[in-house]
């Protein structure tokens, strides 16, 4: 029966490796290359929605999961940061760890709510999360200041434009290396091999053994904790939150897209479905401006991706890329015991007629 | 006397969400959907009682002559040549995100058409009312609730007194068994789908008739609407129908001291407490237990 562990090739292994290397360089060198500080600061956004998308899949690509209310947990990191900052006269980066460690405090009575049942109530918890926290934000004025926004200081006062670009580039550049170091942890270890039992059949799972609800509850912590990380390092670099922006339906569905484009079994999948979608999105930001029809390109891709290729763009090129080699399909796609089940019925309709 | 009217008002309100909740709930049981994009659907036929309203110039009601077939065939598409065709292991989870695409574009959809300017229909007797027992209850509050408690009557005569309905119902509760003798599941669960987004046609003109509607409203409503479903068990009408009432009357009477928006959150505090101390929902039956 093929599965993940056999055929492991040398280039399989080496891959991580090469794309992390090739990653490293082309986070010191982009800065350089930036003609102007526009380009600059659409790479921060761009690499903002890549450790996003990274953070998501801790619980998208492990447990199968998907959380459409990742956005919010961003959100929470952003202020609980600005705030700190703000109210609490913390240093930036402590407020932006001590934000960070809040979140995850938080994500653990959510995620007891949410996983103790199945799929279903999950994604409903995770909507609804977005939906009460842009309530709460919008309604407490007093403590956020509403829809006037809330201002963060600037963690580096008197440094130029530019420059403050270039600074937070290189940290989030540095936060997506350690979120795909741990994703790519996690993937080896065994608590990541439970975590994929419970994708596979979370019965299963559950009857050999596997805590799945204690498993599922850690990494959804751990996905929320990289998550606010990313959201709080966001408000030090942006200065400004508007509960519109951080608590919107739309980051949260743009993240699942970036995820589900780039494919959510492999480490580099979201980064790469990161750089599709959020370079078009300030693209189309540009040419286009903010006209209600980002929401229907935005539903027509996501309903595209998921109805045409519910893998990835990686997984669908390396299928497309073994059949014009004429080579047996094998293993860097893993199968799930769904496929199993369907290629087997299929051959045995073959084998009837 | 502000009590007795928030009584009132609630138990209105509640009966549309009851009329919607039902709709989520038949979703559910059928497939094993979470269809977000339910109260999109809803927003659309309030725009379309609307437009009939303001540009044809005849009651918003009679948009229903065309709104219910024509989104009764839509879910009978949506469920035929989307939602079936999705790999049965990830229904759950893909089908969420379909249905949450769809919603996103008609969303869009309604923006770029009507733009994002809030719409309210003008009708003569909008500001009517009467008094009941000394509270003033708003004339279209009451046709409202009037026509979600029909459709809910209809509904239900519907799934138990005819053919189709003891079909769906059997599809519901085990559709390998339900196809052994002989009842083609298939065209059910995509008639029952239709069923579905017909309750979504009903219940956005009933909302037209007094809301101030923009595009973007349907998430103000899907919240709730799944909060409902899950506080009465998914899959469960009953319980579904129960939970609506309760909640919108607790809305309804927490209006009074804590304001409208404030009162919103009593579907979410019920959706974690539901979900911490009683995850199969309060009404709910042996489908709940695994969702």
């Amino acid at each position: 029966m093929p599965n993940a562990s056999d055929g492991l090739r040398t280039s399989d292994r080496w891959l991580p490796l090469g794309g992390a290397g090739l990653l490293v360089v082309a986070i010191l060198v982009f800065p350089s290359l930036a003609p102007n500080p526009y380009i600059l600061s659409t790479g921060v956004i761009v690499l903002n929605w890549a450790v996003l998308a990274t953070s998501w899949n801790f619980v998208g690509g492990f447990t199968g999961y998907l959380s459409l209310g990742h956005g919010a947990l961003a959100g929470l990191g952003g202020y609980a940061t600005g705030l700190l900052v703000a109210k609490a006269d913390l240093p930036s980066f402590v407020a932006l760890v001590v934000a960070a460690l809040l979140v995850a405090a938080l994500a653990i009575p959510i995620g007891f709510a949410a996983l103790r049942v199945r799929g279903a109530s999950f994604v409903i918890v995770s909507i609804a999360l977005v939906l009460i926290l842009l309530l709460v934000f919008q309604s407490w004025s007093s403590l956020t200041g509403g829809s006037r926004g809330l201002v963060v200081p600037r963690p580096f006062p008197g440094m130029l434009r530019p420059e403050h670009h270039r600074v937070f580039f290189f940290l989030f550049g540095g936060l997506l290396l350690l979120a795909l170091l741990t994703w790519w942890l996690l993937d080896r270890s065994r608590f990541g091999m439970g975590l994929k039992a419970i994708r596979e059949d979370e019965d299963k799972a559950e009857s050999l053994g596997t805590p799945t609800f204690a498993y599922k509850l850690t990494v959804f912590v751990v996905s929320a904790a990289f998550t606010a990380l990313a959201g709080g390092l966001y408000a030090l670099w942006f200065g400004d939150l508007d509960p519109v922006f951080q608590f919107s339906v739309l980051t949260g569905s743009y993240i699942v897209l970036m995820a589900l484009l780039g494919g959510v079994r492999n480490l580099f999948g979201p980064l790469l479905g990161a750089l599709i979608v959020g370079i078009a999105l300030e693209y189309f930001k540009v040419q286009f401006g903010n006209s209600p029809l980002h929401l229907v390109t935005t539903g027509l891709l996501l309903g595209l991706v998921v109805m045409v290729m519910p893998d990835g763009v990686i997984p669908s090129l390396v299928s497309v890329v073994r059949r014009l080699r004429g080579r047996e399909q094998s293993s860097i796609r893993e199968l799930s015991a769904a496929d199993l089940a369907e290629r087997r019925r299929r051959e045995r309709a073959e084998a009837r007629s | 006397m502000l009590l007795l009217q928030s009584i009132i008002l609630g138990l209105l309100l509640g009966g549309l969400y009851a009329l919607l909740a039902a709709g989520l709930t038949l979703y559910f049981g059928i497939m094993r959907v979470v269809m977000i994009a339910h109260s999109a659907f809803l927003v659309l036929a309030a725009y379309l009682a609307w437009w009939t309203n303001s540009r044809l110039g005849v009651d918003p009601l009679l948009s229903m002559v065309v709104t219910v077939p024509l989104f009764f065939a839509a879910g009978v598409l949506l469920q035929r040549g989307l939602l079936s065709r999705l790999r049965p292991a990830t229904l759950t989870m893909m089908s969420v995100l379909i249905t949450f695409a769809i919603a996103l574009v008609i969303e869009g959809l309604l923006g770029y058409a009507f733009s994002g300017t809030q719409r309210r229909i003008q009708l003569g007797y909008g500001t009517a009312s009467f008094d009941l027992f000394g509270a003033r209850v708003a004339v279209v509050k009451l046709i409202a609730f009037g026509l979600a408690a029909v459709s809910l009557a209809a509904l239900y005569v519907l799934m138990r007194h005819t053919q189709f309905g003891w079909a769906l119902r059997a599809t519901i509760q085990h559709r390998d068994a339900a196809r052994l003798v002989g009842i083609d599941t298939e065209r059910t669960a995509g008639f029952g789908f239709g069923l579905g987004l017909a309750t979504a046609a009903v219940g956005g003109t009933a909302l037209a008739l007094d809301t101030t509607i923009y595009p973007s409203l349907h998430w103000h409503w899907i919240g709730p609407l799944m909060a409902i479903i899950v506080v009465g068990g998914l899959g469960s009408v009953p319980g579904a129908a129960a939970a609506a009432l309760l909640l919108g009357l607790a809305q309804s009477l927490l209006q009074i001291p804590m304001g409208a928006t404030w009162a919103q959150t009593v579907f979410y505090v019920a959706l974690f407490a539901t979900l911490a101390v009683r995850p199969q929902g309060f009404f709910g039956g042996r489908l709940a237990q695994r969702f």
